[in-house]
């Protein structure tokens, strides 16, 4: 009892706990995985685009991105975006007349850095949805008289959305888990939160215990708001009551 | 380019593959035995299809990093972890980055193993069934056998993961190939370049895993090839 | 007299459909038991709870003499001991519909898998055994052949050959050419014609009427979970004592 008692003042919102920098802590999880997951989504669309087009160089491009993100540690794309981002950031500066060390912070190396690897992701699902519409319903928009853009918007978007949206939410829980190596930026997310806690406290084990319940909350309630949207795709398809 | 800076950090960078690939090739065995085990428990008994299915649940609701953190440092906290015998394993990166790789890679590996399970046909199950096999013969012989071999190219994509997975381990000090590469930017600043090396070592070590598993596909589902005439 | 099956008073139900409502059925050593009926009678599963494919919710089951025991566990019915179930699963060879061959094994390794780890005999004599029984099924030239490469009568004998290999006191068919090709039939009948001649005790549940009524020296009609009617084929093809299983016969041996 005293065991419960001495850990909730830890982690809790007192003088001595550890609640608010937790909760700030959880709140930058979850903005920088978002943002990371947009920008996921656009560099995916992007590379699904590249993949179904019938330009053997745009081909090549997002075959060689695709196979290479897939292959290569996430870890060392973060560190690519960390210290070559701020190389490109300081030459940039120089060119500009601006002297001294540039950087790129935390958030948006990790934005950019988990971005481009579940942008890799992305493309897949993206792709397999694309091509998992019937071609009789593409057709028939066709036939119909729409232009690209109003297909695009109309029927391939819905469709895709039905269809990607189980892989989606496989790259959403991807990026949120992924999100924790951004802490080796030193951006006090949950990861590096909990890091600084144990150090400071001499309770590592509470620390990363808490950290533990913290993602596998984030991951189940996440994973419940996929399920629901996954339902709400697939209401046309519901038979009638 | 600098084409020396590059031979350079190459042949730095080669020094860490040997650890990477141990990493990977001990907590994969481990993995893979402990995910068959426990996809076979999440089969045959109710209690432990609950116990699995909670345990696939902690290990992929969360970071592999938090893991390895959580058994590196997390359990130092308690006294009868550090006066256990296990203390002079658990004190040590290279076994806790070991722990914690196989117990993740388990979680996902039995939910490979488990729908390998599922493919095997119920016919199947009964022939062996009116055969007269106990349980165990039957898991032997032949729903693992046809099971495993579901699983096998599932099983590759797994594998390549964990190949990068390997370089988390460098965060708690091992200089695996990610290890080495931090070492190199950190001091250098040239990430780019430290970036192609390294990452073409792990291409090629995926590309190879892949290759290596589709050949062993190969010559283990020789009942599904079209005869050769 | 010795009897190689015996069924007393078998029931079974699944859900709140009762499908054997009590059937008691004896086959002496060699006899050859045809099992007719319209589908849902519940032939087949009579067939099946005779290995304990389907656990019977009452009745007994005795093979070669030796009963298999039962309890009662949680409110149901299971067999007491499962060594003595696999023993006796040992001892009657079962062919399914759909041939279940294990597909990574080819069809000589399909028919001494049993005999070499259930049976535990020693491995050259099981595979001399199995190579003579394939001959005799036609498949000698089909050892080291897969499943999937053959056709559904060569899928179907290779099974047949299976069943033969655990030396069995009593063969069970469950249908065996219903997932055929009407051309690849004859051969899996020829095979159990064969089987038959030898001298061999088979239950078989079929609708090749001619065939059964051909070969088998006793036929049993079944209709609602009973035995409807039962007697020499002779009779129950030919003259039925009963409206339903005249209607059936006349209905099945036209086509």
């Amino acid at each position: 009892m005293d065991l419960l008692i001495d850990y909730v003042t830890l982690i809790g919102f007192g003088p001595t706990g550890w609640g608010w920098q937790l909760a700030r802590a959880t709140f930058l999880t979850i903005s920088v995985s978002a943002c990371a997951y947009l920008a996921g989504l656009v560099f995916g669309t992007l590379g699904a685009w590249g993949k179904l087009s019938a330009s053997r160089a745009a081909h090549g491009v997002t075959d060689a991105y695709t196979t290479i993100i897939r292959g290569v540690p996430d870890l060392l794309v973060i560190y690519l975006f960390y210290f070559g981002g701020s190389t490109v950031m300081t030459k940039l500066g120089q060119m500009f007349g601006a002297s001294g060390f540039w950087g790129l912070n935390g958030f948006m190396v990790g934005v950019l850095a988990v971005g481009v690897v579940s942008g890799a992701y992305q493309t897949e699902v993206l792709r397999g949805a694309f091509l998992a519409i019937p071609k009789g319903e593409i057709e028939a928009a066709r036939a119909v008289g729409m232009g690209r853009l109003l297909m695009l918007r109309r029927i391939i978007g819905p469709r895709v959305l039905r269809f990607g949206l189980p892989g989606m939410g496989n790259v959403w829980q991807q990026v949120l888990k992924e999100s924790a190596l951004i802490s080796v930026t030193g951006l006090a997310e949950i990861m590096r939160q909990i890091h600084i806690g144990a150090g400071s406290t001499h309770q590592p084990f509470d620390f990363y215990v808490t950290g533990f319940l913290l993602y596998l909350a984030l991951t189940t309630v996440s994973g419940q708001l996929f399920r629901w949207a996954e339902g709400w795709t697939l209401v046309p398809e519901r038979r009638a009551a | 380019m600098d084409f020396d800076f590059l031979g350079d950090t190459m042949m730095k960078l080669l020094a860490g593959v040997p650890l990477t690939l141990q990493l990977t090739a001990i907590s994969v065995a481990i993995g893979a035995a402990l995910a068959i085990l426990l996809a076979v428990l999440r089969a045959v008994s109710r209690p432990g299809e609950y116990f699995v299915r909670f345990y696939v649940f902690c290990l992929r609701g969360t970071p592999l990093l938090l893991q390895i953190f959580l058994i590196y440092y997390g359990l130092g906290q308690f006294a009868f972890v550090r006066e256990s015998i296990l203390w002079p394993f658990l004190r040590q990166p290279y076994w806790c980055a070991i722990l914690a790789l196989s117990l993740n890679t388990a979680a996902y590996g039995s939910e490979i193993v488990r729908g390998g399970l599922q493919s095997v046909p119920a016919g199947a199950i009964e022939a062996a069934r009116a055969a007269g096999m106990s349980k165990l013969l039957m898991y032997r012989r032949i729903i693992l056998p046809l099971a495993l071999r579901q699983a096998l190219p599932a099983y590759g994509n797994e594998m390549v993961i964990m190949v990068k997975s390997t370089s988390l381990a460098s965060i708690v000090t091992l200089m695996e190939v990610s290890g080495i590469s931090y070492a190199i930017i950190s001091e250098t600043y040239r990430a780019l370049e430290v970036f192609l090396c390294a990452g073409s070592i792990y291409l090629v070590i995926n590309f190879l895993i892949t290759r290596a598993v589709a050949a062993v596909e190969y010559r283990i589902t020789p009942h599904l090839r079209p005869v050769s005439t | 007299m010795n009897l190689a099956v015996a069924v007393t008073d078998l029931r079974k139900s699944f859900g709140r459909n009762e499908v054997l409502k009590g059937v008691s059925l004896a086959a002496r050593e060699g006899e050859v038991i045809s099992i007719i009926g319209a589908s849902g009678s519940g032939k087949s599963t009579l067939l099946r709870c005779i290995p304990m494919l389907e656990v019977p919710d009452g009745g007994e089951v005795a093979i070669a003499g030796e009963t298999i025991r039962m309890r009662e566990r949680h409110g149901r019915r299971e067999p007491a001991d499962a060594a003595q179930v696999n023993r006796i699963r040992g001892e009657l060879g079962f062919v399914f519909q759909t041939f279940n061959l294990w597909a990574h094994m080819t069809v000589l390794q399909n028919v001494i898998e049993a005999p070499v780890h259930v049976q535990k005999r020693p491995r050259a004599e099981c595979v001399a055994e199995a190579r003579d029984i394939l001959e005799k099924v036609g498949l000698g030239e089909k050892l080291d052949a897969y499943p999937a490469h053959l056709s559904g009568g060569q899928q179907q004998r290779a099974a047949i050959a299976r069943a033969l290999a655990m030396r069995p006191k009593a063969l069970l068919f469950d249908e065996p050419t219903s997932a055929l090709d009407p051309e690849l039939v004859g051969e899996v009948l020829r095979v159990m014609r064969a089987l038959a001649a030898e001298g061999r005790t088979m239950l078989i549940v079929t609708h090749e009427m001619g065939f059964a009524a051909e070969v088998s020296t006793r036929a049993v009609f079944l209709a609602d979970g009973r035995i409807e009617e039962e007697g020499p084929p002779a009779q129950v093809f030919g003259d039925p004592l009963t409206e339903r299983c005249r209607q059936f016969v006349g209905r099945h041996l036209n086509r």
